[in-house]
């Protein structure tokens, strides 16, 4: 039962929320989006207060550092998002915000069994409980045409990933006869059928698709694009990490006997991603659009730290998962603070935004940095210890390529940061005035970025601890 | 019966490749939920035929965990459907269409 | 049974299913009233006599969507009540337990769906 405890919470905290959705007059649901989020940080709390590593389902399950690592990662996101959402919610859909919060909470759930999970039919059945709510909330304002269409497209790939993945998945455990990760691993070295090999790589291109990897990545742009502001800050990173937390356990455990076969397949998802992302990211005039693409190209340096294989490119992965949570929620609170301002994406709408509102420029610029890499924002460190896992790991060229295509990444990041404190705001433009919620995750989100930047040590050194845990 | 597994494979992965073209070529939404029908259902197919492969070769009970899986993925398939109608209508409502090519509101 | 036994008798089972299929066609078209080449009782949709009631192409209102939907949900709920059924006896209190706990969360989503109205037929 211990090791389940985390999960259980989560559980219980969406029926509480699900029913008491059920039992309130549809004028006071906005205290349903507190209860959610002040319950994902009680929750938070729970993970550094008991130690309840163990497993569970004779090994199915398992919490292990690294699903701890995830776990908070997923809360931490989760009561973010709940945060940012009060006040747009309570505007766009007031009846409907029980639905919004039970949802976010269900897809949280998938998350964090998915990040533990050591069983075929368990990552399965998690990761389909994380991707149905997400579909839903992408699609959550149903007057505006733009949500509809990008949750189409998002559901029309998420659903041929899955099953993709699923038929890869099937071909891996005709080949090796069962469905436990310690097992495979275990047998894979030993087994030449070809149905392996084939099972392990469309399983690749199934997850790539989900976590948005070129050439999957299509998706991406139009779905943020789509979906309302305050929940692609969630979704550009939660699910994304959840991705990689499986990944880590397909890939670098199970499989990794296998792993001359499908190395070149990820290297090649890798370079691809990283060069597209950031190359398509210069003409994006949206700023969605352009943290779409921003996005693509930190999901390719995060797989620069999986392509390396070892212990300590795990832990860097780690590390980068949880400077970019911090990074990109707090980038898209912006962006949804001058979106509700300005009624619009454009990155004009970013122009003088320090006469507007100086506070929030200075959050956007801090967070640009920190996207960019620039020294000393938790940014910095992430790609730096990317780089440096992968060196010592013998990818010396990627590392170049990586470093080249940062240097892309800051121009396009730094234009943006130029226009908010040079540029004149445009014409009739307001001062811009945000909710206490808002302005407490930007606070949050903020000071973390700033505090892993000035002080990485304890950050890098838990995030080594939790990959050296299961991987050396 | 002696429908030797490989077949079943043969079988599950042309259903796969059909589902996988249907949904690239096909413009109708509609098909193209039933075309990501069949990729789950050839997904299940292999993991039957997965399972009695096993079965023969270690003969003494019969392998449970295929059929497991299926079960669970036709839940699982079930649900998909259920939200992605959901969606369509959704998209119906807005757009009066449930052609992918009138879909395309959102690009570069 | 051996595997030309196993054709044998999957392709008896085809053959016979053709003739069935076959043979009711044939002797509709030998057994049947011949009506004139150019009446009115020959281009109706129901040569029983049902008059049809407007066109064939309805649009069907998206209620039909919602009971179905909710249909489908404790349709699917059926696939795993068989076999926890059938191994109730051999897993024991955890089973019924757990059992119990997915349908309490079923019911609260068939709660929920009353209450929203889903199943109400306006």
């Amino acid at each position: 039962m211990q090791p389940l405890l985390i999960d259980l919470s989560i559980a219980a905290l969406a029926l509480l929320v699900f029913v008491a959705d059920l039992l309130m007059p549809s004028e006071e649901k906005r205290g349903l989006g507190h209860l959610a989020s002040a319950g994902l940080v009680l929750i938070l709390l729970l993970t550094f207060v008991l130690d309840m590593q163990g497993d569970a389902f004779g090994g199915a399950y398992v919490l292990d550092p690294l699903a701890l690592w995830f776990k908070r990662v997923f809360l931490l996101a989760g009561a973010l998002a709940a945060l940012i959402a009060l006040d747009p919610a309570e505007q766009a859909f007031a009846r409907r915000q029980g639905e919004y919060y039970l949802l976010l909470l269900l897809s949280l759930l998938g998350m964090s069994i998915l990040s533990s999970a050591r069983e075929l039919l368990l990552i399965v059945v998690s990761f389909e409980l994380m991707s149905l709510p997400l579909y839903v909330l992408t699609a959550f304002t149903k007057s505006s045409k733009l949500s509809g269409e990008g949750a189409l497209k998002f559901y029309l790939v998420g659903a041929t990933s899955l099953a993709i993945t699923l038929f890869g998945l099937s071909l891996v455990f005709g080949a090796t006869g069962t469905t436990m990760l310690p097992e495979i691993a275990a047998n894979a070295g030993a087994i030449r059928s070809p149905l392996l090999v084939l099972g392990v790589l469309t399983t690749l291109a199934g997850l790539a698709f989900k976590i948005g990897a070129v050439p999957f990545h299509m998706w991406v742009p139009d779905t943020y694009e789509g979906a309302a502001t305050p929940f692609v800050g969630f979704l550009a990173v939660a699910p994304k990490a959840a991705g990689f937390a499986l990944l880590v356990r397909l890939y670098l455990v199970a499989f990794a006997p296998l792993s001359v076969r499908f190395q070149p397949a990820l290297l090649a998802l890798c370079v691809l991603t990283l060069v597209v992302g950031n190359v398509l990211a210069l003409t994006q005039t949206n700023i969605k659009r352009l943290l779409a693409y921003s996005g693509i190209a930190q999901i390719g340096y995060m797989m620069v730290g999986l392509l390396a294989q070892t212990g300590e490119g795990v832990g860097m992965l780690l590390f980068y998962l949880a400077a970019y949570l911090f990074t990109n929620v707090g980038a898209f609170a912006v962006v949804c603070a001058v979106g509700a301002a300005s009624g619009s994406d454009d990155i004009r709408a970013y122009r003088g935004l320090s006469r507007r509102n100086p506070a929030l420029a200075l959050a956007m610029l801090v967070f640009l940095l920190s996207l960019g890499g620039i020294p000393f924002v938790a940014g910095f460190w992430a790609k730096m210890g990317i780089f440096i896992a992968a060196w010592h790991a013998g990818l010396h060229w990627l590392v170049l390529l990586g470093a080249g295509l940062a240097v892309v990444g800051v121009y396009y990041y730094l234009r943006i940061a130029r226009s908010l404190y040079l540029d004149d705001p445009e014409e009739g433009a307001q001062p811009i005035t945000i909710g206490a919620p808002l302005r407490l995750a930007l606070i949050v989100c903020g000071t973390a970025v700033v505090l892993i930047g000035i002080w990485p040590r304890p950050w890098f050194d838990t995030a080594l601890d939790a990959a050296k845990s299961f991987l050396h | 019966m002696s429908v030797p597994p490989s077949h079943i494979f043969l079988l599950a992965a042309l259903l796969f490749a059909i589902g996988a073209a249907g949904f690239f070529l096909r413009r109708n939404v509609i098909v193209v939920l039933m075309c990501i029908e069949l990729m789950l259902n050839a997904a299940n197919l292999t993991f039957l035929a997965a399972s009695r492969m096993h079965t023969l070769a270690h003969g003494a009970r019969p392998d449970l965990q295929g059929p497991i899986f299926a079960i669970f993925v036709i839940v699982i398939a079930a649900v998909e459907a259920a939200v992605g109608l959901a969606l369509v209508i959704a998209l119906y409502r807005n757009k009066q269409t449930v052609s992918l090519d009138d879909v395309a509101d959102l690009k570069d | 049974m051996s595997a030309s036994e196993a054709w044998i008798a999957a392709g008896t089972f085809t053959g016979v299913a053709f003739v069935i299929a076959a043979g009711t066609l044939i002797a509709a078209a030998l057994l049947r009233v011949r009506a004139r080449k150019h009446s009115e009782a020959r281009t109706r949709t129901y040569e029983c006599g049902e008059e049809p009631d407007g066109g064939a192409w309805v649009r069907f209102h998206p209620r039909y969507y919602l009971v179905a939907l909710v249909f489908v949900i404790f349709d699917v709920e059926a696939v795993f009540l068989l076999p926890w059924a059938v191994s109730l006896r051999s897993v024991g209190a955890v089973a019924l337990w757990s059992m119990l706990a997915f349908l309490a969360i079923l019911l609260l989503g068939w709660v929920y769906a009353v209450k929203k109205g889903a199943l109400r037929w306006v």
